[in-house]
């Protein structure tokens, strides 16, 4: 490798010398014509000779090739001559290398080194300083050597360049100032040199190497010189140093290594670890189950008791495998010495590493929980007294399924409105229906007017919204009601409104009926604002205008909203503040009906909200949905619902608060009310606390409905649920 | 087979036996003990028929075998039991069966008379016979509650009281067989439930739905008292349709927070009123104050007095007959309570004659009678009724009668308090 970089350190300013000399040609006085093509000839002894001593070097030593190559660079340098001979040794260099062979001859025979081809005298001058002489040197005889006369002008050299093949090959001669075409061997050469290759084409620059100054020592040695003295002789520095570290020893300032501690120092990443944690359990080894030792069974001489008779041999040849209590059969021996080989055993060796193998042992974590602990305490439903928990009454009545139910706010008188047609007003403490009332066609719908100076009834009926004055009660209440709705006056401009008002007259007055409020559409809902004036209805429609409230002292109809967000299923009025609900199919919207904007969106969970009521307190609201849920949400917490039931086995029809005590009902399809303990806090850091406490089951499930609507009793914890059976019942 | 000691003992001098300690079965019941009374009596009267009694162990009736019943009392019989017996009540017979039109909403008796209020809108009067002797219509709503005041040979005079608010006096001619509203009593915002007569017969009370307790004259007069109407109130077609002069209350006791349902008149000074507030409670007439509350947890339906034991009992709306102390001052103690029912308890009356006995109606269709004396289980059932009874009524001639929602008045005639008389 070193030997290839010197040669090509040696090359490249080879090649530069010839560029150079290309470039000084353009310089100088133009002498195409060699003046020493005489010359040439003349030195063709000398060259063969060098030529021949170069072989002689290439054969002996690769590695002096190098400065043989840059002597002869010098030589080339130096004189014209010598570069004449080397450019025959560049010749020779390219002949075939049977030269190589040849017999071995004294290097120094033909030593021409000190006979150099010195055309030019002047020495390793720089060539420049000839630049303004004619001449560039002095041969041998002290005569000046002149530059040949160069009378070609630029043209002459464009046309020179055009028309001469060898132009290209053609340099000048620093030292005598001629130009020389280059040869083809002579070409060849620079190209490879230019390539960074060796200029010899036969050199194998990887020719195996001869360590000669290896590590080992040879019995013959590199050199010949004998040993140094001061390699018998002990050194009196060392012994300088050595007796100052003596003294530092003894006085105790360089104390001995501490000796290296051949513990090896392991880290135990598992060290910190709980063996109880999940990973822990890698760690804890199960040792294999033992075999159990042989009995007297396997005895080879067992006592009778343990052989099997005929009987049980045959039963025991019958049993699968699996069923054997014994997996052999006991077997009595003479000897010792007669018992065979166990046919069994490799197999049975097999099949227990496989046990061992393919069944993992692990301890089992059992966890020592009592059930009972996992349940959250909650009070006992006998501590949370009163609920309603047995059927008191049944009001017998109405043919059809009875869809709605309504009670008056002092709770002496229940109202029912049912498929058949009718609405029906009943006496609590009795069941006694007191009054019948027969409409045109199913009743969806029914609210009694909150207000208790007021006695209105309003009823849901196909496409209208009757106000019904039932007349019962207080008789200075509803002449008061009737006398209030006769006080009307029309406005002065007829106003535009999405219903049509109209005060009922002749038999439908004398039932009871005052005012009718037609609708284009079918009237799914009513239900009052708790001050009794205003009364929403929701109308089976998708359009915008399927929610409407009504003033009833002002016969006054509008619609609240100008989109429609769905189809909805139910609205309800705030009991306290000027909020609105309305329920869709999965959210609940509450409206601020003063600043008209939408407060909240509640999102239920559910996949169809049938029915929704409002905790007195106005903080929490319940929500029914036919995919059998409850949803519980406070409206303080959160958008979500607080806690989802889910007890009924079929959908909700109705939910209910309780005005009064901390009760929440739901009816079902399944035909089953659940009563559950609600009790708000007025703490708002506290949670509502949801208790189950009763399931009431009466209604006989008809034509999969069962309970339709629920209703508390205003101020008994009492619960009225209508069904499909066409009754209603009444839990006390 | 095991023995018990026991001495037996009677108050009626007819069967004393020999106070003597037997040794008797342990697991004999109430027909060997009465068989053992009577061999007993047999021997010691040639005369003697066969008497059914009644035995009681520390003042309850025996209802199953001697040593149960020791053992769930957790009487010791290693001592010698002493043990009451009294002649068995015979079972009430039942007399007659009145038809009215529509469900009957009250029953008062005198000694010759049953007066029933009716859902028609109606008062009858019958005779104990049975018979319809006059319907007395005037009520523009049902009627809830009816009561007699005087009771002549000549006029009566009796109340009704109804739905529509007004209480009306009316003079019955017994000869003449008519009848005439004498006063409409007005001042009540909802229906009226109940009335009581005190016992000078002078003055009534009645409690509404209006949680109001109003006094009322029930002296018949010419003068109409004058009602402060509201001015724009319609006045001129109730005036036409309006019988018998008006009257107003002479006093209104407020303090209850819910309908009155039940009012009594038990003395001169005191009214009690049970309400669907959960309460009853006890007013003194002088003053108009409110002199003790009775606190329980149901609405009451109907409460009864007895001067007998000076028991108040009360019906309610579950399954128990609850009996309360009216003098003692913490007010929500409950001295005993009767269950058997298996509906909400509609209506009860004390015995007048027994001190111990009482009778009530439910809604689970069934009239009981009870002796205090047995709380787990009635005397007798009355399962005659189809639908719910609404009222009782238990009159001193010892006649039962209940009415209820079959439109049916059934009488009963019950003698079990001749033996006691004597007592």
């Amino acid at each position: 490798m070193e030997r290839a970089g010197g040669s090509r350190r040696l090359s490249i300013p080879s090649t530069q010398v010839l560029e150079e000399q290309a470039q000084e040609s353009d310089d100088l006085t133009d002498s195409e014509e060699s003046i020493y093509s005489g010359l040439e000839d003349s030195g063709s002894d000398s060259s063969t000779e060098e030529e021949e001593a170069e072989d002689q070097d290439n054969g002996d030593e690769g590695t002096l090739k190098g400065s043989s190559l840059s002597k002869k660079a010098q030589a080339g340098v130096a004189s014209q001559k010598k570069e004449q001979g080397q450019c025959q040794s560049l010749e020779a260099e390219s002949m075939p290398s049977a030269q190589q062979d040849l017999p071995r001859r004294d290097e120094y025979e033909e030593d021409t080194s000190d006979e150099e081809d010195v055309r030019n005298t002047v020495g390793n001058i720089p060539m420049e300083w000839y630049q303004d002489y004619p001449h560039v040197g002095y041969d041998l005889d002290g005569k000046r050597i002149y530059k040949p006369i160069r009378t070609k002008d630029e043209l002459d050299k464009f046309l020179d360049k055009m028309e001469n093949p060898d132009y290209w090959r053609t340099v000048q001669d620093k030292l005598t100032g001629v130009d020389v075409r280059l040869t083809d061997e002579q070409v060849e050469l620079v190209q490879r040199l230019q390539k960074g290759q060796f200029g010899d084409v036969h050199l194998n620059p990887y020719e195996p190497a001869v360590d000669f100054f290896s590590s080992q020592v040879m019995i013959h040695p590199v050199t010949n010189r004998p040993a140094d003295k001061r390699s018998f002789i002990p050194s009196l520095r060392e012994k300088e140093k050595v007796s100052k570290l003596v003294h530092a020893i003894k006085m105790g300032w360089i104390k001995p290594r501490k000796p290296k501690e051949d513990t090896p120092s392991y880290y135990d990443l598992w060290a910190q670890e709980d063996p109880n944690s999940i990973l822990g359990r890698h760690k804890m080894h199960v040792p294999a189950p033992k075999l159990r030792l042989p009995g007297h069974e396997e005895s080879y001489n067992p006592p009778p008791e343990y052989l099997l008779s005929e009987e049980e041999k045959l039963a025991w040849e019958q049993q699968e495998a699996v069923e054997r209590k014994l997996n052999f059969l006991p077997q009595q021996y003479r000897c010792l010495r007669a018992v065979p080989a166990y046919a069994r055993f490799i197999h049975e060796r097999f099949e227990r590493c496989l046990d061992l193998y393919l069944c993992p042992r692990q301890r089992k974590m059992r966890v020592n929980v009592d059930p009972e602990d996992l349940i959250p305490k909650l009070p006992k439903p006998r501590d949370l007294q009163p609920f309603p928990t047995t059927q008191a009454l049944v009001y017998c009545g109405h043919t059809g399924l009875v869809r709605c139910l309504s009670i008056s706010p002092s709770g002496q008188w229940l109202v029912s409105g049912s498929d058949d047609g009718t609405v029906r007003f009943w006496e609590v403490s009795s069941a006694r229906c007191m009054k019948t009332l027969p409409v045109e066609g199913v009743v969806k719908s029914i609210a009694w007017n909150p207000n208790p100076a007021v006695c209105l009834v309003a009823v849901a009926v196909e496409q209208s919204v009757l106000l019904v004055n039932p007349g019962l009660g207080d008789k200075l209440l509803y002449g008061a009601t009737d006398q209030l709705i006769e006080a009307y006056k029309p406005p002065e401009e007829e106003r535009l409104q999405p219903v049509t008002w109209a005060v009922a007259a002749g038999a439908e007055h004398s039932r009871g009926v005052r005012l009718i409020i037609r609708h284009g559409k079918p009237v799914k809902q009513v239900t009052w604002h708790p001050r009794g004036d205003y009364l929403a209805s929701v109308l089976a429609d998708d359009s915008h205008t399927q929610v409407l409230i009504h003033q009833a002292s002002k016969r006054w109809s509008q619609s609240p909203f100008r989109r429609s967000k769905g189809q909805v299923q139910c609205v309800l009025f705030h009991p306290l503040r000027p909020f609105f609900f309305v329920a869709t199919q999965r959210y609940v919207r509450l409206y601020n009906l003063l600043k008209q904007e939408l407060a909240k969106k509640l999102l239920t969970n559910c996949k169809w909200v049938s029915s929704m009521a409002i905790h007195p307190a106005g903080d929490n609201l319940i929500c029914g949905s036919y995919d059998s849920k409850l949803a519980w949400f406070d409206l303080d917490l959160s958008t979500k619902p607080y806690r989802v039931l889910r007890h009924h086995k079929k959908a909700l029809r109705s939910v209910a608060f309780h005005k009064h005590y901390p009760l929440f009902a739901s009816g079902s399809d399944d035909g089953s009310v659940i009563v559950c303990h609600g009790m708000v806090y007025n703490d708002l850091l506290q949670n509502p606390l949801i208790v189950p406490v009763k399931v009431l089951k009466g209604h006989a499930p008809t034509r999969d409905l069962g309970v339709l609507d629920v209703l508390f009793h205003p101020t008994q914890p009492w619960l009225f649920s209508s069904g499909a059976d066409t009754t209603i019942r009444l839990f006390a | 087979m095991a023995q018990l000691q026991a001495r037996f003992f009677t108050e009626n001098h007819m069967y004393v036996v020999d106070d003597v300690p037997f040794s008797i079965p342990a697991a004999s019941e109430i027909a060997d003990l009465s068989n053992i009374i009577n061999k007993l009596l047999q021997a010691k009267h040639e005369n003697h028929k066969y008497v059914e009694f009644d035995f009681l162990v520390k003042g309850q009736f025996l209802r199953m075998s001697l040593v149960k019943y020791m053992e769930a009392e957790n009487i010791s019989t290693e001592e010698v039991v002493e043990i009451e017996y009294v002649e068995k009540y015979t079972a009430p017979q039942p007399e007659e069966c009145m038809f009215h039109d529509d469900w009957i909403s009250s029953i008062e008796a005198t000694e010759e008379w049953i007066l029933t209020g009716s859902y028609d809108q109606t008062s009858r009067i019958w005779s104990l016979e049975g018979k319809s002797i006059m319907t007395i219509a005037g009520h523009t709503e049902v009627v809830k509650d009816v009561a007699w005041v005087k009771k002549d040979s000549l006029s009566c005079l009796l109340l009704s009281a109804s739905l529509d608010q007004t209480i009306l006096l009316w003079e019955w001619n017994v000869e003449r067989n008519k009848v005439k509203a004498l006063h409409c009593c007005r001042g009540h915002a909802g229906s009226v439930d109940s009335i009581a007569v005190d016992c000078t017969r002078t003055k009534f009370c009645s409690g509404s739905w209006d949680k109001m307790l109003k006094i009322w004259s029930a002296v018949p007069t010419d003068e109409e008292d004058e009602i402060e109407e509201a001015a724009n109130r319609p006045r001129k077609k109730q005036k036409i349709e309006q019988l018998g002069l008006t009257r107003t209350p002479i006093a209104t006791l407020s303090g209850h927070t819910e309908a009155i349902s039940s009012v009594l008149w038990p003395d001169a000074e005191e009214i009690c009123s049970a309400s669907w507030d959960h309460t009853i409670k006890i007013w003194d007439v002088e003053t108009g104050g409110l002199q003790s509350t009775l606190t329980g947890n149901k609405v009451f339906n109907s409460i009864s007095y007895s001067p007998l034991c000076r028991r108040l009992a009360s019906g309610s709306t579950d399954r128990h007959i609850r009996l309360w102390d009216p003098r003692t001052k913490d007010g929500s103690l409950v001295l005993l309570s009767l269950t058997s029912h298996t509906g909400w308890v509609t209506s009860v009356k004390w015995s007048p004659t027994h001190e111990q006995q009482l009778i009530s109606g439910s809604l689970d269709n069934v009239v009981k009678i009870w002796d205090t004396r047995s709380c787990k289980a009635p005397l007798y059932d009355l399962a005659a009724h189809e639908d719910k009874v609404l009222c009782v009524e238990w009159t001193e001639a010892g006649l039962l009668l209940s009415g209820g929602a079959d439109n049916k008045l059934y009488s009963y005639r019950y003698s079990a308090t001749a033996s006691d008389v004597g007592a």
